[in-house]
């Protein structure tokens, strides 16, 4: 068993210095570390166990354990384990010190956990305000227990400007977004330009807030939030609806039926495949080639439309409860959705055909916005985006969940680390993705969609999900609670990693390549920003007074 | 090759042929399973509120006019579809229906309002029995909601108090 194996080897390392540990499962680990330890043991776990990081949670345990709690959590993937190396942090003096100088990646989850849970990451390199919207005052945590989930903080001040940091010398700033033609989604990045290179930038992000993880902690209950964590993002969110189930599943430890699980995976895949057709589309579209962008969207419709019958929706699917699923897959939506997939394979090879030897797509592509295998590692990145610089990391194969441990299937990877590569990763993973759906469909059995749950679930109980989204890891980590409700619920979108390696990525290109650099992680905003806190008045629409706004969205809302 | 590529771009285009559909003059009919706006129908509904206490949306209110007169409120604002409601209720008064068309400018369109007459348990007040306990509202209390504001209201020995009305969390009390 790897994980007691790694446990071994810390307690060696580290003796005393850890305090307890929780072996739950094989395939989860979790460890308590003093809190004057946890910077070299994240060292220890990040670079010599060569783990790769996954998120930070910052927790108020107070009400239950008298102090805070924070979880770095990691993910072995050759050993297939999730380890979180959790701290109780006193709350007198809520402060830990910052792991981001040997954890490079772990910088804005750091800035996450100050500004939402109020503690303060010592000795962090840039301790910038990141996700409370600017008027928000300081020293207000909405994430603390004892700040109601409608509450207006005192000194709400809407006339403060966002402090933008000092260009270097001799650069001219150029302002890409929060609106822009090539973005779906409001973020700002403020470009430092030298000529047409980029030499630097700062984001600015976290504009659409929508407070889900506090209304989730609050008021809904754990059958409702499914339907929540469905809305974090429109392309992936059955990846949210099921990353949050098992996330506690894992904590209560509940099995779900082996139907159950067969259809997940299923439902699972047709999104990876509607999004990857998407993403070429719209990959075409930012380097100027609609043609190809309206052939993808014409391939990808009979998805949308299988799904809409399987499930309801056409993207939606409302899937998952806590222990299975809510739709059956009948033997008629069984050959439709066979018929769906051997379509798709034959109009989409064609399509791979053509592009993979298309010049002008090359041209844009090849060599721009480059992610070493440093880059990778330091900055976390996952998904298409790791897999296209030669580090084959996928959850479905590393942390398998559902039924991916039953199923054959190939890991896609390129070499080149560019645009060009993650084209040709995706690309080719749409062919993985009818695989694995045509294995779903003949290994499936007869059987119940969910499991009967007779008790309330414990509370306390803390539990892990990494789910492969099409753009990277999903990462839900949930801790359960009273009140038919869990007390923590932490979700990471992949874009949260994959957006942190944009400044590298973009770093002595082309201005014009900016687009497509940014397009390629498949950047996805309103995952990243799926936290905290309902504030329309700070800036854009400078043209509406303040009372006016205030007035339109009360009405709207 | 590059022109060979494009050629073979062009194939994929030229088989295609015409797939615009002819919306909106003729809307393509939706799937069996599709989740359009809930209908609720009066005639089967027993009132157990079931659907109000596992709505994700939070879109079902419950008001209990007299000890015989419960109101049901469907308010159509924020509904997500999902249909946990059609999944819970008990005697199947709610239907998914069909339709998708729902834009208007008058919220009246979409909302129902169910006037129901109670004869219920009068210990419980509810006869909904819940098949799990995820599907339990875990609240101290009893749903009194403010159906002129639109919004869910827990009356509890513990509001009278000034407790909160759950251990973490203030409920938004009239």
């Amino acid at each position: 068993m790897v994980a007691r194996e790694r446990l071994t080897q810390l307690k060696q390392r580290f003796g005393p210095a850890i305090q307890r540990a929780d072996l739950p499962a094989e395939d989860r680990l979790f460890v308590f570390v003093d809190a004057d330890a946890v910077r070299d043991v994240c060292r220890h776990v990040f670079r010599e166990l060569d783990a790769r990081y996954v998120i930070t949670v910052g927790a108020d345990d107070r009400p239950y354990s008298g102090t805070y709690l924070v979880a770095h959590n990691f993910a072995f993937d050759r050993d297939h384990v999730l380890v979180s190396v959790l701290t109780h942090v006193p709350p007198e003096q809520p402060a830990l010190d910052s792991i981001s100088d040997v954890v490079p990646a772990a910088n804005w989850a750091e800035r996450e956990m100050r500004d939402l849970v109020g503690i303060e990451p010592v000795g962090h390199s840039y301790p910038k305000r990141l996700v409370l919207p600017d008027a928000w005052p300081e020293g207000v945590h909405p994430l603390r227990k004892d700040f109601a989930m409608n509450q207006v903080p005192e000194g709400l001040d809407d006339t403060r400007e966002f402090a933008f940091d000092e260009p270097p010398p001799g650069c001219t700033v150029v302002p890409f977004g929060p609106f822009h033609p090539t973005l779906d989604e409001p973020a700002h990045f403020r470009l430092y330009l030298e000529g047409e290179r980029v030499r630097g930038c700062e984001y600015r992000g976290f504009m659409a807030h929508r407070g889900i993880e506090k209304l989730a902690e609050s008021v809904m209950t754990y059958n409702d939030i499914p339907m929540l964590a469905e809305r974090i993002c429109g392309i992936c969110g059955c990846v949210h609806n099921v990353a949050y189930a098992q996330a506690v599943e894992s904590a209560a430890a509940l099995r779900t039926p082996p139907r159950a699980e067969y259809i997940r995976t299923i439902l699972l895949e047709i999104e990876r495949l509607h999004s990857h057709l998407l993403w070429t589309g719209l990959a075409c579209h930012i380097v100027g080639f609609d043609t190809l962008f309206m052939q993808c969207f014409r391939i990808r419709e009979p998805v949308m439309w299988i799904a809409e019958k399987i499930s309801g929706n056409r993207k939606t699917y409302a899937l998952c409860l806590i222990g299975g699923v809510r739709w059956d897959i009948t033997p008629a939506l069984k050959t439709e959705l066979l018929g769906v997939v051997d379509t798709l394979d034959r109009e989409w090879r064609p399509v791979v055909a053509a592009v993979s030897r298309d010049k002008n797509i090359q041209k844009r592509t090849r060599g721009v916005g480059v992610a070493d295998k440093t880059l990778v590692k330091n900055a976390g990145l996952v998904g298409p985006v790791a897999r296209a610089s030669g580090v084959a990391i996928d959850c479905r194969r590393d942390h398998p969940y559902a039924a991916y441990d039953r199923l054959q299937f190939d890991v896609v990877t390129a070499d080149d680390a560019d645009v060009w590569s993650r084209l040709m990763v995706r690309m080719h993973e749409v062919f993985e993705a009818t695989r694995i759906i045509r294995q779903c469909l003949d290994r499936m059995e007869p059987g119940p969609l969910q499991l009967p749950i007779h008790d309330e679930l414990p509370a306390g109980r803390m539990g892990l999900s990494s789910v492969e989204a099409p753009r990277g890891e999903s990462h839900h980590f949930v801790i359960t609670g009273e009140n038919n409700r869990p007390r923590r619920w932490r979700v990471r979108a992949p874009t949260y990693q994959n957006l942190q390696g944009i400044p590298a990525m973009i770093k002595d290109q082309q201005l014009a390549d900016m687009t497509i650099s940014l397009g390629s992680i498949d950047p996805c905003f309103s995952c990243t920003d799926r936290l905290e806190t309902v504030d329309l008045r700070t800036g854009a629409a400078r043209v509406w007074t303040e009372a006016e706004l205030k007035q339109l969205a009360r009405h709207t809302s | 090759m590059s022109v060979l590529s494009k050629l073979k771009e062009a194939l994929v285009c030229l088989r295609a042929g015409r797939v615009t559909l002819p919306y909106p003059a003729q809307p393509r009919p939706v799937p069996p399973r599709f989740r359009g706006r809930p209908i609720f129908d009066a005639a089967k509904c027993i009132g157990c509120a079931g659907c109000a206490n596992n709505c994700p949306a939070r879109e079902i209110l419950v008001f209990d006019v007299c000890q015989e007169i419960r109101i049901l409120k469907y308010l159509g604002r924020r509904c997500t579809y999902c249909g946990r409601c059609a999944d819970v209720c008990p005697e199947k008064a709610i239907t998914m229906s069909h339709e998708f068309e729902n834009a208007t400018n008058q919220i009246g369109d979409i909302q129902q309002t169910l006037e129901l007459f109670m004869s219920t348990c009068q210990r419980c007040g509810r006869c909904f029995k819940e098949p799990s306990p995820l599907e339990q509202l875990k609240l101290k209390g009893y749903r009194f909601d403010d159906l002129a504001h639109d919004r869910w209201v827990f009356r509890s020995q513990a509001y009278l108090t000034r407790e909160t009305a759950a251990d973490d969390v203030n409920i938004d009390l009239d």
